[in-house]
């Protein structure tokens, strides 16, 4: 942006600029180069990606799954251990904990989805804009992402919560918002490496308006970066929907089941000491979820050779 | 320096004064704020029964629910407009009037005061076991690196990353505490001594997946300076090689430890609102979550306050300390 409006000389460094841009440096080509080199992402990361497509069917299909229905009270006796009828066993109200874990991949992985979205779209496109008018506006949206990043993560949850009806959209929202300043942040770092390179100053010089710059010249790359650390983002937004769920702070209602609020169920010391199933099941299932998404996560992110890790 | 503080400081108070307005509209933009306060009571038309226009349907208590309808608007400055209403708001707080719990009229400042030193103790605790695991570890996994205790090591800390804080909780009480009764599973403060023992398990859960990301950060930093000449110099010298980790190679290998420290602590902060759920640790995050609870909202809001400032405060000094040890960063 720093050749905006100025007088000719500069349009004509700029051309200059341009037409270096025909033959790549050699240091870019070895970057290139590079890159190849490393394109593999290795069996583990398809084991975990098979792992999350496979949670994806769970939740969308749970319903039309041969389980028990897994609000119904009483299907077996109170606190049973796992058996052939109930293979995760009951909990303490009898319901069926195998069919209440399938139904929980629900709220947690559309929490964690919407969440990621809602930070990407905001945060991102907050991002670029700053990182490409920079100035005054540069300064506000910083400070703003700067203010929202001096809370606690959970602190600023429970302040948009607490007053508010707890259905599925609001808790996706809140964990939406606390995505935006670390992804914005993003975007705006490699927006600014971008608007600096050449074929940015190319597509100004040839008279391209801000509008199409930013959506054909730089969002395409800054995507990457920001994509690349989708998987990991999702993550942290299931670890905090279940985070929420202990503080009493996620989706409320008895048919809205969700591993977080699961787990709560199955912590206390009764449950836990006589009926460890209960919560132990959903304890795995995030855990194995988790660790998917981070490893796939990590993986993709090391190919596509992202540094900055900016949550 | 002094102008590198002065500026600091400049935004520091910026920080600040965002923070606590965030605060305050989350109560004054999100619903009625009376409402809020006071919860039902705000529906009490209490001009209409003080002119005896409306029956009095409650004989003895809706006298008393007047007043307190009352005072939360003169608490709250309700009747003011939203920016005056949060200057004067602003300056009871930091004159240390937090308001008062309308569910059970207690002032905010006591109970903080009261709840604060279990939650700080669980979080020194939670950095001093976090940093006693991870130092150590990143240093023999960085003085044997890519060897096979690194290698497992390596392995071992990202599954750590990837338990949530309440799993690691609940395993952490069932383990331990229910199977082998090794600790306590509840909090107990009756002396000082049962209060420390009865805080291990919760700051071993915020302090183990925290060790983990120190570890690998320690261990990323210690591998660069064993490249350095001055630590082929010293085991030139014959130093032991222990000695040269802990005395030459950890201490300009902290930086990036230091830099997450203070986002550390929010996490921290975040994670022990959650554990003081399991174990039942009577400090700020189980307070906040009653107070959510009974829609005790004063309480809510001077907590977040208090907390987010803290939060800000901590982050500020971490910021200087860090400019110190590496003066790179003052010139920026």
């Amino acid at each position: 942006m720093r050749q905006r409006g100025r007088p000719s000389r500069s349009r004509l460094l700029q051309l200059f600029r341009v037409l270096r841009l025909v033959r790549r440096t050699p240091v870019e080509a070895e970057e290139d180069l590079e890159v190849q080199v490393r394109r593999s992402l290795g069996f583990g990361f398809w084991v975990a990606v098979a792992w999350l497509i496979l949670m994806a069917f769970v939740a969308l299909f749970a319903s039309a799954l041969p389980i028990a229905d897994p609000t119904e009270v009483g299907v077996g006796g109170a606190r049973e251990s796992p058996s052939r009828e109930a293979f995760f066993g009951t909990d303490a109200l009898g319901r069926d904990v195998f069919s209440r874990t399938l139904h929980g991949a629900r709220i947690s992985l559309a929490v964690g989805g919407f969440a990621i979205v809602f930070g990407m779209v905001v945060g991102g496109g907050l991002g670029i804009i700053a990182g490409y008018f920079r100035g005054r506006l540069d300064q506000i949206v910083g400070f703003g992402f700067f203010v929202l990043l001096s809370f606690p993560a959970l602190v600023l949850a429970i302040l948009i919560t607490a007053t508010l009806e707890r259905s599925l959209l609001v808790v996706s929202l809140t964990i939406g918002i606390l995505a935006v300043a670390p992804v914005g942040l993003l975007a705006r770092a490699s927006t600014l490496v971008y608007a600096e390179r050449e074929f940015v100053s190319a597509a100004r010089v040839l008279g391209a308006r801000h509008g199409r710059i930013i959506v054909r010249e730089l969002l395409p790359n800054v995507v990457i970066p920001m994509g690349a650390l989708t998987l990991l983002g999702m993550a942290i937004a299931v670890v905090a929907e279940g985070s929420l769920a202990f503080l009493g702070l996620s989706v409320a209602g008895d048919d809205a089941i969700s591993w977080g609020k699961m787990i709560v169920d199955g912590a206390g010391l009764r449950d836990l000491q006589n009926a460890t199933h209960v919560a132990m099941f959903p304890v795995a299932m995030m855990f194995v979820t988790v660790l998917a998404l981070n490893f796939a996560g990590d993986r993709i992110r090391q190919y596509f050779d992202v540094r900055e890790l900016a949550f | 320096m002094a102008r590198f503080i002065a500026r600091r400081v400049a935004v520091l108070v910026a920080v600040l004064f965002a923070v606590t307005f965030l605060a305050f509209s989350a109560m004054n933009f999100i619903g009625d704020p009376l409402v809020n306060v006071v919860g039902p009571l705000a529906e009490l038309d209490c001009e209409g029964i003080e002119a005896g226009l409306v029956a009095d349907t409650s004989v003895d208590s809706a006298s008393r629910d007047c007043d307190t309808v009352a005072e939360a608007r003169a608490t709250y400055h309700l009747d003011k407009p939203i920016p005056v209403r949060y200057v004067l708001w602003i300056t009871d707080v930091a004159t240390g009037d937090l308001g008062t719990s309308f569910k059970n009229d207690q002032p905010v400042s006591s109970i903080i005061r009261e709840k604060m030193p279990e939650t700080v103790i669980l979080l020194v605790m939670a950095q001093i076991v976090s940093l006693g695991i991870a130092i150590p570890w990143g240093v023999i996994a960085a003085y044997r690196a890519n060897r096979i205790f690194d290698r497992t090591s390596t392995v071992a800390s990202f599954g750590l990353l990837s338990v949530p804080n309440f799993a690691m909780g609940v395993i952490l009480l069932y383990l331990l505490s229910l199977r082998y009764q090794i600790f306590p599973s509840a909090y107990d403060g009756e002396d000082l001594r049962s209060l420390l023992f009865s805080m291990v398990l919760p700051a071993f859960t915020l302090g183990l997946p925290l060790a983990a990301s120190y570890q690998r950060l320690l261990r990323t930093d210690l591998i660069t300076t064993l490249q350095e000449d001055f630590v082929h110099m010293a085991r030139a010298k014959g130093l032991p090689p222990m000695r040269i980790m802990f005395r030459h190679a950890l201490r300009p290998s902290m930086f990036s430890v230091v830099t997450v420290f203070g986002v550390s602590t929010g996490t921290l902060i975040g994670g022990s609102l959650v554990v003081e759920q399991i174990y039942g640790i009577p400090g700020m995050g189980r307070e906040i979550v009653t107070a959510v609870a009974r829609d005790d909202f004063p309480v809510v809001l001077s907590m977040v306050v208090v907390i987010a400032s803290t939060f800000v405060i901590i982050n500020f000094f971490v910021d200087l300390v860090y400019s110190w040890l590496d003066p790179r960063v003052r010139a920026r």
